[in-house]
């Protein structure tokens, strides 16, 4: 059996897995199991190619995917109806914020089944923050708030060559849409208005709530396009804030030795929120070995190997009573955690939601060149953003009309 | 005798000396190699934007394994880092604290680029660079290292540059296969819809597009239409038929001027269908969900099956106007008799095959003669033309009708019984009564037409034909007996036909 999965733990992903899937053989000894590890950009890609295969080309069992892309393979008719194949399968202990997730939309049929989920948050460096603030989680609540700090940090650390106030979270060194949404979302605005009919990309809201976390990079409290691993991070004290999902702290070793607190990510505007991402597994059409991948997704989703699997990984359990013992039977920071899920949000479940996330990325890609470059403007992301606004309803009359 | 750089150089060589399919495959077996070699902690392989001075991740592999990766690394503020990478193809690191070096690897690769609507093959210089990293021991690196991981990273360029010539020729075959299947599935298809379905869905199975869709243009080569589509799920879309917005009537121009258009960042292709100067309608594919390119080889691959398929349905077209023509009365535009007789044995075969009824009505017009002969041919002509109008209009699709002769009609109604072929019967009158020949013509008079019909059913009245036929002849012979102007069954008037 075959699992393509994303490297959830950076380059220690390997051997998580390697982990992880000797617990699964120990009690299913006659399944072979290989896991592949792709990027998202390529699992992406590959969604669109995975239902007609070459023959050189594998054919994977299980795929881990994002949950808003669950909608997408639903209609592509690349995901096996989990309900057909066992109809004993219930979510009725998932979180319920994972839920609709799970579903082909406006039915209650599963297509995907939730593995687990992370939210963002910004997390600090206490001993550095103590330099600047005698009150952190008061001046950290707003935006501007996070500016001043960052301003203070920068001043206090100009000796120390190559510090930076907010190490950059993001993997590909960039400028992050994820992490960008809380800004966006700060504003009252989101990618699509409520009724899922149009798109709220080119409203000016949305515009500042982008520009917003720019700021980061362009008055360079965040580096962009650099050397990931040896500017501006936490765990060398070369930076002092990180805004990321719980597992960042992990998997860029964050914590280590230091104390390192977590509070909700500051608010642009009125409203707070959180990125949530959850993370489910679905079962392609083609695969050869059905009755294995249901057996294993039911593994991954049982409350131990929740726990476990969460635990491995620094994220959280996406069922009710896994998660609530991991969340109380854990540390102080974990219990942050409690009032920032409770604000979280996340993307819409239907087929456009992956390509809308797509051509922002792309849009803030091209950000971060001009950052980089000295080439920046507002009117240019304010253009780009025109023209993606046009694009996604284009898309949501082809797709969601 | 080798020397000992001669000798790595020559055992990494045959390592590498295998078909791989892709980069990725290559990079999998040699960086493992490199790093056993040098002792590396990690060795990175990324994709040179030179344009950029960006540093694009592409693979990391360390230990037992290697991974994708993606990140993006800007060196554009770091002009002598640069300078020693792209003069020396080796530079050390500014960045990092502890040991590691930048290798340059260039190859050449296949390409295509589109210039003024040609198409334009050349060989492109890619550019990537390895790193690698010695992070645990601090060891760092002296020069014959240097001077070995250069001459490595040549042996790895002619390596991609072989795989990427491979990838492109097997990318051609696969493309040259898949038109060729696509093709014999559209020659042995005998209904050019069907034929159309099973292309569409063949493109969007073969080059994987996210849609493909149809619009064929009107018999005239004027108003463009949608015909047929395939969506992301790979079934069929029926488009309704419905004519392109006026925006799109400007693409239409551009599409059918160029050979072929080029739209959202090449996400979007359109390609025109034309037979010399005939425009056919045109093919538009579309990634616009995935984001995916769409390569240039696929674009001249499609350009080139869209002649072809230009044809065939230009020719399938032909025939159906021919056989159009001689199915059907020019002046009537209702079935000839000969069309008719055909249909009507089918009918009637089936009817007795599986015990339905069947009713036949014939009608004329009243005094058909005498509109001839007082007003002209002309108005004669235009009579027909109304009354046929209302026919065609008046009937359910399963009905037959045909111009049987002068101002006869034959109508046939399948699975219908006679008193519900009377209902048609009296719709038409109704209908028929409402015609007033042009006032012009009858000096002023309102002259209304009307028309007499005779019904008979089957099995009812007749078990074949030529009876059924003739039954329903001598009903029409009693109304008009009786006055003309109405209709009647056989069986209601048996017992006045003589």
């Amino acid at each position: 059996m075959i699992v393509w999965a994303m490297p959830d733990a950076g380059d220690k992903t390997k051997e998580n897995y390697a982990s992880f899937i000797s617990l699964f053989k120990q009690e299913n000894p006659n399944i072979d199991i290989h896991v592949r590890v792709f990027t998202r950009n390529v699992l992406w890609r590959r969604m669109f190619t995975i239902k007609n295969p070459t023959y050189k080309e594998e054919v994977p069992d299980v795929v881990q995917i994002p949950h808003y892309w669950t909608a997408l393979l639903v209609r592509q008719g690349v995901a096996e109806n989990l309900s057909a194949m066992d109809p004993g399968l219930s979510l009725a202990s998932c979180l319920p914020a994972l839920k609709q997730h799970c579903y082909q939309p406006n039915t209650k049929e599963i297509y995907s089944y939730p593995w687990w989920f992370d939210v963002s948050a910004l997390h600090y460096r206490a001993d550095h923050l103590k330099e600047v603030t005698q009150n952190p989680e008061k001046d950290l609540a707003t935006w501007s708030g996070l500016l001043k700090i960052c301003k203070a940090l920068c001043e206090k650390f100009k000796d120390v060559p190559g510090y930076y106030p907010m190490q950059n979270s993001d993997w590909r060194g960039s400028i992050s849409m994820r992490n960008a949404l809380p800004c966006v979302w700060g504003m009252g605005v989101d990618l699509l208005s409520r009724d899922l009919k149009n798109t709220e990309v080119g409203t000016r809201a949305f515009k500042e709530g982008l520009r917003d976390y720019i700021d980061l990079a362009l008055k360079n409290y965040m580096p962009i396009l650099r050397e990931r691993g040896s500017l501006g991070t936490m765990a060398s004290g070369k930076a002092s804030l990180m805004i990321s999902r719980k597992q960042g702290l992990r998997t860029f070793d964050a914590r280590r030795g230091h104390q390192v607190r977590t509070v909700p990510v500051p608010m642009t505007g009125d409203t707070s929120a959180a990125y949530l991402s959850g993370m489910n597994l679905f079962i392609n059409t083609l695969s050869q070995h059905k009755k294995e991948a249901l057996d294993f997704i039911k593994f991954c989703a049982r409350p131990d190997v929740q726990i476990k699997y969460a635990s491995m990984i620094d994220t959280f359990p996406a069922f009710e009573e896994p998660f609530h013992t991991l969340l109380t039977s854990s540390t102080k920071r974990l219990h942050a955690y409690e009032n920032i899920i409770a604000t979280a949000r996340t993307l819409p479940n239907i087929t456009i939601t992956g390509t809308i996330m797509e051509i922002l990325k792309r849009i803030l890609a091209v950000c971060a060149a001009q950052v980089v470059e000295g080439r920046f403007t507002q009117a240019s992301l304010d253009r780009e953003l025109d023209a993606a606004s046009k694009e996604i309803e284009n898309l949501l009359s082809i797709y969601e009309g | 005798m080798l020397d000992k750089k001669s000798y790595t150089l020559y055992k990494f060589h045959k390592q590498l000396n295998q078909s791989f399919q892709n980069k990725r495959d290559l990079l999998e077996c040699a960086l493992p190699v490199l790093r056993n070699l040098f002792k590396l902690d990690r060795i990175y392989f990324f994709d040179w934007q030179q344009e950029r001075a960006l540093l694009s991740l592409k693979m990391m592999c360390k230990k037992e394994y290697c991974m994708d990766m993606q990140e993006d690394i800007s060196v554009i503020s770091e002009p002598a880092f640069l300078k020693q990478l792209l003069q020396s193809g080796v530079a050390e690191t500014t960045d990092l604290s502890y040991p590691a070096i930048y290798a340059l690897v260039k190859w050449q690769r296949p390409s295509m680029e589109l210039k003024n609507g040609e198409v334009h093959t050349f060989m492109q210089e890619k550019v990537g660079v390895l790193r690698l990293e010695r992070f645990r021991a601090n060891r760092t690196f002296t020069a014959q290292e240097k001077e070995l991981i250069k001459a490595l990273g040549q042996e790895i360029s002619h390596n991609l540059r072989n795989t990427e010539i491979d990838q492109s020729k097997n990318l051609r075959l696969h493309v040259s296969t898949a038109l060729n299947d696509l093709s014999t599935i559209f020659a042995s298809s005998l209904r050019l819809n069907d034929g159309l379905e099973l292309i569409l869905k063949g493109v969007k199975k073969y080059f994987r597009f996210d849609r493909v869709r149809l619009y064929l243009t009107d018999p005239y080569g004027q108003a463009v239409k949608s015909v047929l589509g395939v969506d992301v799920s790979g079934e069929i879309t029926e488009q309704k038929g419905t004519a392109i917005s006026a925006h799109e009537q400007e693409l239409t121009r551009e599409v059918f001027d160029a050979g072929a258009t080029y739209r959202s960042k090449g996400s979007v292709i359109y390609i025109p269908l034309k037979v010399q100067r005939n425009k056919v309608g045109f093919l538009a594919f579309d990634n616009i969900l995935s984001r995916r390119q769409i390569g240039y080889l696929d674009f001249i691959s499609l350009q080139q099956f869209a002649s072809q398929m230009a044809l065939a349905i230009d020719n399938a077209r032909l025939f159906e106007r021919v056989q159009e023509l001689s199915n059907y009365d020019e002046l009537t535009k209702l079935p000839v008799r000969r069309y008719f007789n055909e249909k009507f044995e089918e009918e009637l075969y089936r009817s007795r095959r599986f015990n339905l009824t069947l009713s036949l009505m014939i009608m004329d017009i009243d005094w058909f003669k005498q509109i001839n002969d007082n007003y002209g041919h002309q108005i004669g002509d235009w009579a027909l033309q109304e009354v046929s109008k209302v026919i065609r209009t008046s009937l359910r699709q399963t009905d037959v009708p045909c111009r049987f002769g002068g101002d006869e009609m034959v109508l046939m109604f399948p699975r219908t019984t006679s008193d519900e072929a009377k209902i048609i019967a009296r719709r038409l009158k109704e209908r028929i009564n409402n015609i007033i020949l042009p006032t012009r013509y009858t000096e002023g008079k309102e002259v209304h037409l009307s028309i007499s019909q005779g019904i008979a059913s089957f099995p009812l009245d007749a078990s074949n034909a030529e009876q059924l036929l003739e039954k329903a002849d001598q009903a029409l012979y009693v109304v008009k007996q009786n006055g003309r102007g109405t209709f009647a069954s056989f069986r209601e008037v048996a017992d006045q036909v003589g």
